[in-house]
């Protein structure tokens, strides 16, 4: 199948910085990732995950800042709740566990980065074609 | 659907309006909205003469029509219907009007990050596998040729978003099983089974409601049963009344669980252990005034042993629980809930029953905020966990 269609959220501190980083690197993942920059993932809503399913993605990725490290001090945890609430439901849905992370990223890490983000489309492989 | 704004207005009779305000005293919107006065009444008359408001020359929409406050945040109740006496459809009108704001790309605002909005439109794709039915412990039996259907509606995704208020989810679907179980009913369940749409109705969202409504009519047929049996009032009037008007006849018996239950215990099927508890009801909007059943639920609650005493407003008086379709909650949705669980309180009974898990949300998101919370701290149970329990008990 051609790569499966990815929206990566990224906080704006250490997972957007790791961002940057792998650019600078060289680092390479597919065309078919899509990031979204938001200033923090305790802005995200469940909401917004399954409305990015809703129009065609395949995996939803959220990368955030590593426990005790969150710019805003307890924005990761609200994303742990807020991926663990949009987990269940598009379980309910019929999706797999593969198809929605969240993962730690520290600042700078460009290498980790797109380590992550490559394994994580590559954890697709066995997804549908939608 | 209909083409235009005049269409809307003369199939739910907004002509007859008289202009009497009977609507306005009622309407629990119009009592609670502080921003600016809003009514059915005026609702109308902006429909009908746009005061120095120019009306589309096509769909026959206007700016103030549109932009009234009531527009998306009528809770269709149909209280003002059981008073309007020039029959006018009030709710149904909104519904239809709504279908065409959303021609012109308005919508309303949807709680919860629309979650539930998208989940339902989700669910239109054909080929969705749904994982629904992890609630069926290994207690409970069903089987592939009854000819009864248990239709659970959106209880288990419900159960995900609203078990942090404390809200029964999938507990009430248990319930209804193990119930049905105990009346010698293994009912069919199905896997694939989409949420009934009755949100997307009565938000004007007909793509979605039709498609979702084709879809389980299809599954519906494929079962071969002759009965829907539901735990909640919107899936129960929605595949009652609804389905037949704008899906296709399915030439099934649907019927809330509650009227079920009432039936077996006046023919002798069920005795219920009795409980003796002072207690009071919420009359779903979509059980009592849609639907017309009042007295099921309060017989299995005379059966339950429960001392009913009425709230001061009840039956077809009955307070909404504040918000329909997950849209526009806000301040006066808060208002209402809270007054009308002060009017639970007021009875004296330590416990309010009700029949829908919308209006046991709602009630319970009003009492997760701390302030003025003795005034609203009462007991909330469905009326279907309440029964399994006592025949689990007794």
């Amino acid at each position: 199948m051609k790569d499966p269609k990815v929206i990566v959220f990224t906080c704006n501190w250490n997972a957007y910085s790791g961002l940057e980083t792998a650019g600078v690197a060289g680092e390479s993942y597919p065309p078919s990732v899509h990031p979204i920059k938001v200033m923090c993932l305790g802005r995200l809503h469940p909401g917004l995950i399954l409305q990015a399913f809703e129009k065609g993605a395949d995996g939803v990725l959220l990368l955030g800042c590593p426990p005790g490290e969150c710019h805003y001090e307890f924005g990761n945890q609200r994303a742990e709740e807020v991926v663990r609430e949009a987990q269940a439901m598009v379980r309910l849905l019929g999706y797999g566990e593969e198809q929605l992370k969240l993962e730690w990223v520290a600042a700078g890490e460009g290498q980790a980065l797109a380590g992550t983000v490559r394994a994580f489309v590559a954890g697709l492989n066995g997804v549908r074609e939608r | 659907m209909s083409d235009t704004m005049r269409d809307v207005i003369n199939k739910n009779r907004a002509w007859y309006c008289l202009d009497c305000g009977k609507c306005s005293a009622v309407c629990p919107i119009t009592r609670f909205e502080t921003r600016e006065y809003t009514s059915p009444r005026l609702l109308v008359e902006k429909a009908i003469a746009p005061a120095g408001a120019q009306a589309h020359p096509e769909s026959g929409l206007n700016q103030g029509f549109l932009d009234d406050l009531l527009f998306w945040s009528c809770l269709t109740c149909k209280r003002c219907s059981e008073l309007c006496p020039a029959d006018v459809h009030f709710s149904e009108f909104l519904r239809d009007a709504r279908a065409l704001a959303r021609g012109v790309g308005r919508s309303g605002e949807c709680t919860h990050g629309a979650v539930i909005q998208t989940w339902g439109r989700m669910m239109t794709a054909p080929d969705l596998a749904q994982d629904r039915l992890d609630w069926l412990d290994d207690g409970l039996r069903t089987s592939d040729g009854s000819d009864t259907v248990y239709f659970s509606g959106c209880l288990p995704y419900y159960d995900v978003m609203f078990n942090k208020l404390g809200a029964e989810g999938t507990g009430i679907a248990q319930a209804a099983v193990r119930i049905l179980n105990h009346l010698g009913i293994e009912p069919q369940v199905m896997a694939d089974e989409r949420c009934c749409g009755h949100d997307q109705l009565w938000e004007g969202d007909f793509d979605t409601f039709r498609a979702l409504a084709t879809l389980n009519l299809e599954r519906l047929a494929a079962t071969g049963a002759k009965r829907v049996v539901t735990t909640c009032p919107e899936c129960a009037r929605t595949l009652k009344v609804d389905y037949p008007h704008f899906a296709g006849n399915h030439g099934l018996e649907v019927m809330h669980l509650s009227e079920l239950l009432a039936s077996s215990i006046d023919a002798g099927l069920l005795q219920l252990p009795g409980l003796g508890l002072e207690a009071t009801y919420q009359d779903p909007c979509r059980l009592g005034r849609h639907l017309g059943v009042y007295d099921a639920p309060r017989a299995v609650m005379a059966g339950l042993g429960l001392n009913l005493t009425e709230m001061e407003r009840s039956r077809a008086t009955s307070l909404c629980c504040g918000t329909s379709c997950w849209t526009s909650c806000g301040q006066v949705s808060k208002e209402i809930q809270v007054q009308r669980l002060k009017e639970a309180k007021a009875t004296g009974a330590g416990l309010l029953v009700t029949a829908c898990v919308k209006c046991q949300i709602h009630f319970k998101c009003a009492q997760d905020d701390p302030a003025g919370a003795d005034e609203v701290d009462i007991e909330i149970r469905d009326l279907t966990t309440l029964v399994a329990d006592a025949l689990r008990g007794g």
